[in-house]
């Protein structure tokens, strides 16, 4: 049972740094916390209003209590052990409410004086920071984090300085082929998630032997890879995965090292998909091919076309130019 | 703690593995309770995508999001595949009318990260690296519920990032610092754990520098 105590003018009910298991209700009088700001080493003062509850968090949590309680005039205060404190509440849930309320707040500004502290403020604008990260999940190749983050900034900020530019990024991912870094499952997965809005059952089945061929793929069973890529073109079912799986089977060439099937046929699925969302891709593979042929003069002539093509910070563009630097390292 | 799931069942989402649940910087409104699977907390801080902690069944994250609409000071991305309950403040008068546990528990959840960052704070404005560095030490060890009292010699199962996250510092400065004291012998660093060598002794280095900051 909950117990009524008095106290007299300046007696302290508990000082800072007690360990006490004990919850209060100011129920008449006067009666100042004090506690030392942690930046600044200040005294602060507050005064508990009557019906207030004090000595909540270091009680519930167990920790050394923050402040010093001391009543300023002759005061009743109502003591609760937790497990009272905690029926109290249960039962009373607007009291529980107003609680989480005060917390938060205490909360958020600790939080915000720690983030200061560190120098890491983080008072960028959201809808800069959604962007930000958006661009970093697609610079680390992380397919379906970036698209998610990017419909989210689309979502939120239809009209923001980046919603044209995400639009376009957005759609240049949908048809993005996953290359072997990330078919580790997790963005085959969030793709057909992606696809199958619309999709029929067919094309399901598609996706399925699609991704079947990407696994075997990333396992280095080029053979069977290979085979399962050309079953998929074969059955001619869907478009979208047809043409994926065109630029697979060169992959899959490449690294069986079936050099002059690979230039072949990257050549021509550039002729006929001139659109493709991987051209620079396979224009480096072509590039790579002829490099292992011995053929430096028609590699480099492949290469130095993809940087006239592609952006600075691509992936490709990164790839291109190490290799270009190895080359000529490898001539002097 | 017992909870009546046939009221909760309607709050219950599925999420794949690998899924986001939300992003930092999204406005926020929901906040989750974790039924099943694993959840990782994760900020991307200097480029670099960090995990700031890896969420267990029961545990609840987004919190915040309940009182303030403030943006998600972090992203939520699930780990495995996970059976999550959501909540946000039109539903979450239901939740605390069926269940009122959840809410204490939320409220004793909201203490432990007011100490936590206050615990924090204390780190991040003493005036030395080598005394954040030992002090970050004392705050695990405050949180390591099963050591033995008596023992001096303890092991952390922290890496010299962690270490350098908690004190707000650089990895390499932490390094060197963490080195210098390896020079001392006060501890010893291994590939996968930090062992200080006698915990006391860090005590009395940062309790001597806490005083001389405040005599300031």
């Amino acid at each position: 049972m909950p117990k009524a105590l008095s106290f007299k003018a300046n007696s302290v009910i508990y000082f800072r740094g007690d360990v006490a298991d004990k919850i209060y209700i100011l129920k008449d009088g006067r009666l100042l916390l004090t506690s030392a700001d942690i930046e600044t080493g200040q005294e602060i003062r507050e005064l508990i209003q009557t019906g207030e509850f004090f000595g909540v968090k270091s009680a519930m949590g167990k920790y050394p209590r923050d402040e010093t309680a001391m009543v300023l005039t002759d005061s009743q205060v109502i003591l609760f052990s937790v497990p009272e404190f905690e029926n109290l509440v249960l039962s009373n849930t607007r009291i529980i409410m107003k609680m989480l309320k005060v917390f938060s707040n205490q909360l958020r500004r600790i939080h915000k004086q720690v983030q200061n502290l560190i120098g890491t403020n983080d008072d960028k604008k959201p809808d800069e920071g959604l962007w930000e990260i958006a661009e970093y999940y697609r610079k680390n190749n992380m397919t379906s984090e970036a698209m998610y983050t990017y419909q989210r900034y689309l979502t939120y900020y239809p009209e923001g300085v980046h919603a044209v530019n995400a639009t376009s990024i957005l759609q240049k991912l949908e048809t993005y082929v996953p290359t072997v870094s990330d078919t580790s499952g997790k963005a085959g997965v969030n793709e057909l998630n992606i696809s199958s809005v619309s999709d029929t059952s067919v094309q399901e089945e598609t996706a399925r032997g699609y991704y079947d061929a990407v696994s075997l793929f990333s396992q280095n069973k080029f053979v069977d890879a290979l085979k399962a890529f050309k079953k998929i073109i074969d059955e001619d079912q869907d478009q979208e995965h047809i043409v994926k799986s065109e630029y697979e089977m060169g992959r899959c060439f490449y690294m069986l090292e079936q050099y002059d099937n690979c230039v072949r046929h990257m050549s021509g699925l550039i002729q006929k998909y001139p659109k493709h969302p991987d051209l620079k891709e396979c224009l480096f593979y072509i590039g790579q091919s002829y490099q292992m042929k011995g053929d430096s003069l028609k590699a480099k002539n492949f290469y130095t076309k993809i940087l006239k093509m592609a952006q600075e910070d691509e992936p490709v563009t990164i790839k291109v130019k190490r290799v270009l630097r190895k080359m000529e390292r490898g001539d002097e | 703690m017992a909870l009546d799931m046939s009221v909760l069942g309607r709050f219950a989402k599925s999420y794949k593995a690998g899924e986001i649940i939300f992003c930092e910087y999204e406005p926020g409104d929901a906040f989750y309770l974790i039924q099943s699977g694993k959840v990782r907390i994760v900020k991307i801080m200097d480029d670099i995508e960090k995990t700031i902690d890896i969420l267990q069944p029961g545990e609840f994250f987004g919190e915040m999001a309940l009182l303030e609409e403030a943006p998600r000071s972090a992203s939520a991305i699930t780990v495995e595949d996970a059976k999550l309950l959501e909540f946000n403040k039109e539903n979450f008068e239901i939740l605390m009318k069926g269940n009122p546990q959840i809410v204490l528990k939320l409220l004793k959840l909201f203490t432990k990260r007011i100490y936590d960052q206050k615990r924090r704070f204390m780190i991040l404005t003493l005036p030395e690296d080598s005394v954040k560095v030992a002090d970050v030490f004392l705050m695990l060890n405050e949180t390591q519920p099963d050591t033995d009292e008596d023992e001096q010699e303890k092991t952390f199962h922290s890496s010299v990032e962690d270490i350098a996250h908690w004190a707000g510092m650089s990895p390499a400065k932490c390094h060197s610092v963490l080195n210098s004291f390896a020079a001392q012998r006060r501890v010893e660093i291994f590939q996968d754990r930090i062992v200080v060598k006698n915990i006391n002794d860090f005590h009395r280095f940062v309790n001597s520098r806490r005083r001389s900051q405040k005599g300031v």
